[in-house]
């Protein structure tokens, strides 16, 4: 047997992503400053490796099992990028918590990169893992969080599993290019079950329905630089995910399109009846990112139909950058909403007071936002800018070129589902609009200005893929 | 002279964001209005160098046609460019867009002046006793008179979200009487009327970004291009409506407004990416020139691009939103209502739902033209029934458009440039009548029309004027009303066979139309002078001066068609 090399360079931004977790854990006082400086290089070196030519290792044949292309190195600088902005915002925390957070960033780098359903799914649990105990608060609230999303993880994890083995039993492999092939003489019932439990648990990550019921809860309660990770990486796993399964592995499979409909609309319904009723900013945002997974995954549906399944790359593609323009809105909300709350505090340790007492998050209601604009015009004007841009309309321009972007792929393919999108935004200008509202009018209260530098940042990406949108499009551009 | 179309868009957007920079400065509108005149020259230095009109085929690609044209590249992969391009169609409706823009900049920089002038002789009759018993203000402060007479205005002013009283600041007004009067809740002092915060520099900023977007929409040569100008509209004149409105009804129709238009623009935009899956390029002039999008999805396009455009226009039964719209907005709200966003929604029904599936537009013409024909007649109805001025002038709106859908429905050559002349008239009636309404309003504080009355004896010029627009709406001959309704019944009957029922339901239009303006006439300027009217002033110069371009447009187009006839003639279509 021939032991084969690994390349070590397409491997270089999770060495980076997994030497500042161990390096985080044992640095003590420097835990914060290796945590963001090996993520930062981790992002450099992912964007260097992108720029190169195409990589691949992990060879059984000619399918590889971690790959290093446009899309991989894309999304692991993002990962990465998002999980510094995240630390960033985070404040003093113990050393721990800066080994959980780089520890999820190095699993989503991995999945980034995983081709088949083994390496993707230990990926996606190493994201996850870590948030377990991140998102506990000290106190009930914090408990209470911290069980729903351990339980409703670890049965979308299952659900996930139990798909895999399906395809796996059908296929015969679990490299996502065999599983092209493999399934062409299977049972359609055994690939369709397979399919259907294997996208709604990855689905999970995303937040969509009929597992979307945790995200709400656990957001709003999660300490507000979880939740910013949470909204952003965490669910951009969860679309890297489903977008690699299904163009990478299920391209064919007309089944897996019907499940991604019928989780889409359903997700689409059920996020912007649920964030009409929010009178609280976290549920919002958190209601509004279950129709955003929605809209998301609905170009992935158009492998449908037969004319669709030709326009699967291009279908991807626009699921994809659909996500990556999502999770750099919400990114940007979060952490000017993160940085005008007041502090919480250390996440690991003692929750202050106010924290344990309330039945409430730290996120506050939208109407302790009003005025914000003349009390906190930079977080304000970032927080605007991005919930205009979740709205998708100009000036906020990433928003609109996700949802052209979207709409463009549906309205060759699939016209009814364009319409339940664009019915779902109309739904969605509903309860953006006086958010937008609260942020301009009123008397402004005292709020904190903290964390400028992270949210500064957070803006400078929203505007500069609004400017230009080809940077995200060009590598959000999936070819097999 | 391409780079003049850049400047059209480029320097309201500038001019809207040095407006809102400079908002504390007591120039702010002046430096709003000259931006706008700025893009008014742009657009106006246009036809300079135009080309022929004719397409030529140059390295397999197709130009000439626009007379000018630009393109930049920017998202390839959304099929998205930076592409302007202006021919005779697109180039008179940016003009009337940029005119109009002008004209509001100059009407809220002429009103914040006079706003100054009234807050400063105030200023001084309030500070008058202060100066003359200091010991008072210990105790009880400035007489209660003296301090509801200044704190009014100024604590509406000062409750305003993103500039600081205007008034407030060039006067130097005493801050101890604003902050005793900041507790006084917003809109308390706007009861009935135009709440005195829109003179603020932000609607001017406001306005420009509703121009700047417009006239992108009316230039863009790229579909992607274009809805992303159609939806860059709404923010901007949602924010116009919200803020600076009537502040019982702006909310509900802020919201009505914006959920009307993005449901239509999203719709529109489906259509629009459905015609570049077909043809492969978003060009919108390569695919009016290639025909339009294939024979099998043309009805599907055109009927989504026709809801999108039909709510905008509106074309009944989705105008629901225009007349709540249009009562709640402030005067120049209304006016670029009226005058620019309606355009939008005819235009891009005329030359993009029209050019990209002319198919399509043939099998549903009947539909709309049975929809158009029936707004007509229920516009006219409503309007015999109304008893608010503005209401009134904004459901004349769905009937004007009724005539310029119908005259597209209708198909024939003298259908189309029926419908573009008659959006063009309707862009400077209207408009003209909005401003009247605003002025009329802002002097009487009312706008019912039971409660005015004598307006002839009381303001003659500005009866006059009233009568003069009203005549020039309902379609007199030699006003610019006229062609527009009159090649519309022409256009119709023309088709023959049941078109013959729908010409004569918009001729009875134009009649009911007669009739719901002289009604008007009759209870706004004739009788005895109503309490309202009393000792109200005349036309003031400045405000003849803003108007005065609407009158002279006005008559020219009733005059002399003929011109603006042959341009629109070569247009792109």
């Amino acid at each position: 047997m021939r032991v084969q090399a690994i390349d070590h360079a397409a491997m270089l931004p999770l060495y980076l992503a997994s030497a500042a977790a161990v390096l985080a854990l044992f640095a003590g006082r420097l835990a914060k400053a290796a945590a963001m400086a090996g993520l930062a290089a981790a992002a450099v070196a992912a964007v260097a490796v992108g720029l190169g030519p195409d990589r691949a290792t992990f060879a059984v044949g000619d399918w590889h099992s971690y790959v290093a292309d446009d899309a991989a190195m894309g999304a692991a600088a993002l990962f990465a990028g998002l999980a510094v902005l995240v630390a960033a915002l985070s404040g003093r925390q113990t050393g721990e918590y800066w080994f959980l957070l780089t520890a999820s960033a190095a699993g989503g780098i991995a999945l980034a990169g995983a081709r088949d359903l083994i390496t993707l799914l230990v990926a996606v649990e190493t994201l996850t893992l870590p948030l377990y105990v991140l998102v506990a608060r000290p106190g009930r609230d914090g408990a209470e969080a911290g069980t729903t999303f351990l339980i409703a993880s670890v049965t979308s994890s299952a659900t996930a599993l139990m798909g895999a083995a399906l395809l796996y039993a059908a296929s015969g492999t679990v490299h996502l290019a065999g599983l092209g092939p493999g399934l062409g003489g299977a049972h359609p019932g055994l690939t369709a079950a397979g399919a259907a439990l294997l996208l709604s648990g990855l689905a999970f990550k995303l937040a969509a329905a009929p597992l979307h019921a945790w995200a709400p809860l656990v957001l709003e309660r999660a300490p507000l630089p979880v939740a910013t990770y949470l909204a952003s990486a965490s669910k951009l796993g969860g679309a890297v995910a489903v977008t690699w399964v299904v163009f990478f592995g299920l391209s064919d499979v007309a089944s897996a399109g019907l499940v991604i409909a019928v989780l889409s609309v359903a997700s689409i319904a059920v996020g912007n009846l649920g964030a009409l009723v929010q009178r609280r900013t976290v549920p919002l945002l958190a209601w509004s990112g279950v129709a955003h997974a929605g809209y998301a995954l609905a170009p992935l549906a158009v492998i449908m139909t037969a004319a669709g399944r030709e326009q699967a790359g291009p279908a991807a593609s626009a699921a994809f950058a659909y996500a990556v323009f999502f999770v750099l809105l919400e990114a940007g909300a979060f952490a000017a909403l993160t940085a005008v709350r007041p502090a919480a505090g250390s996440v690991l340790a003692e929750g202050t007071p106010a924290d344990r007492a309330g039945g409430h998050g730290p996120g506050g209601r939208i109407a302790e936002l009003a005025g914000l604009w003349k009390a906190a015009p930079l977080p304000a004007a970032v927080l605007l800018f991005s919930v205009v841009g979740l709205a998708g309309l100009p000036p906020a321009l990433a928003g609109t070129f996700a949802k052209v972007a979207v709409l463009e792929v549906l309205a060759s393919s699939a016209v009814w589902l364009a319409v339940v999108v664009a019915a779902g935004a109309v739904v969605g200008l509903a309860y953006y609009l006086p958010l937008a509202r609260a942020l301009l009018i009123g008397r402004a209260g005292p709020a904190p200005r903290r964390y400028a530098v992270a949210v500064a940042l957070a803006g400078l990406a929203v505007a500069a893929v609004s400017l230009a949108p080809q940077v995200v499009l060009d590598f959000t551009e999936l070819s097999r | 002279m391409a780079l003049m179309l850049v400047f059209a868009a480029a320097l309201p957007a500038a001019g809207a964001l040095a407006v809102w920079g400079l908002r504390r400065r007591p120039y702010a509108h002046w430096v709003g209005a000259g931006a706008a005149g700025l893009a008014f020259a742009a657009i106006a230095l246009l036809p300079v160098g135009r080309g022929s009109g004719a397409w030529l085929a140059a390295d397999g690609k197709l130009t000439g046609g626009w007379w000018h044209q630009l393109s930049i590249a920017w998202a390839p992969s959304l099929h998205l460019e930076f592409s302007l391009a202006v021919d005779g169609i697109s180039w008179t409706l940016a003009l009337l867009t940029a005119l109009l823009g002008v004209l509001c900049c100059i009407h809220n920089a002429v009103g914040a002046e006079q706003r100054a002038a009234d807050l400063l002789g105030a200023d001084r009759t309030a500070s008058g006793p202060l100066q003359g018993a200091p010991g008072t203000v210990a105790t009880g402060g400035p007489s209660p008179a003296a301090g509801g007479a200044v704190g009014a205005p100024a604590g509406s002013a000062a409750s305003d979200p993103l500039g600081v009283p205007a008034g407030s600041v060039e006067t130097g007004f005493p801050s101890p009487a604003a902050a005793q009067v900041h507790g006084v809740p917003a809109g308390a002092a706007g009861d009935g009327r135009e709440s005195p915060e829109w003179r603020s520099p932000v609607l001017t900023a406001l306005l420009l970004a509703v121009q700047a977007a417009s006239t992108l929409v009316f230039l863009a040569d790229n579909l992607v291009l274009f809805f992303i100008a159609f939806e860059a509209v709404l923010l901007p004149m949602w924010a116009i409506i919200h803020r600076y409105g009537d502040p019982a009804a702006r909310r509900r129709a802020a919201a009505k407004f914006a959920l009307f238009t993005v449901a239509g623009s999203l719709l529109m935009a489906t259509g629009l990416f459905v015609a570049v899956a077909d043809t492969g390029t978003a060009d919108l002039g390569a695919i009016i020139l290639l025909g339009g999008v294939g024979n099998d999805v043309s009805l599907l396009v055109f009927a989504l691009l026709a809801i999108g455009f039909a709510v905008k226009a509106p074309l009944w039964p989705l105008h629901s939103w225009l007349p709540d719209a249009h009562t709640a907005a402030p005067t120049v709200g209304s006016v670029l209502l009226a005058g620019v966003l309606l355009k939008l929604g005819t235009y891009g029904l005329i030359r993009v739902a029209g050019g990209l599936a002319p198919d399509g537009a043939a099998d549903a013409a009947p539909v709309l033209a049975v929809l158009a024909a029936t707004g007509i007649v229920v516009a006219g109805l409503v309007c015999l029934r109304l008893p608010e001025i503005k209401r009134l002038i904004a459901y004349s709106s769905v009937g004007h458009m009724g005539f310029v859908v119908l005259a597209f429905a209708a198909g024939t050559e003298a259908g189309v440039r029926a419908a573009l002349f008659g959006n063009l008239a309707h862009g400077l009636v209207t408009p003209l009548l909005f401003f009247l309404a605003g002025a009329l309003k802002a002097r009487t504080h009312t706008g019912s029309l039971g409660a005015l009355g004598g307006l002839r004896l009381a303001a003659p010029a500005l009866a006059g004027l009233l009568g003069f627009a009203a005549l020039a709406s309902l379609g007199l001959p030699g006003l610019a009303g006229f062609w527009g309704e009159a090649f519309t019944v022409y256009a119709a009957a023309e088709r023959g066979g049941a078109w013959l029922a729908l010409a004569a339901a918009a001729a009875f239009g134009a009649f009911l139309a007669a009739a719901y303006l002289l009604r008007m006439l009759r209870r706004v300027s004739h009788g005895p002078v109503a309490p309202a009217a009393i000792g109200i002033g005349d036309v003031s110069a400045a405000e003849a001066a803003v108007w005065a371009p609407l009158v002279a447009g006005t008559l020219l187009l009733g005059l002399v068609p003929g011109p603006l006839l042959t341009l629109l003639a070569e247009g792109i279509l």
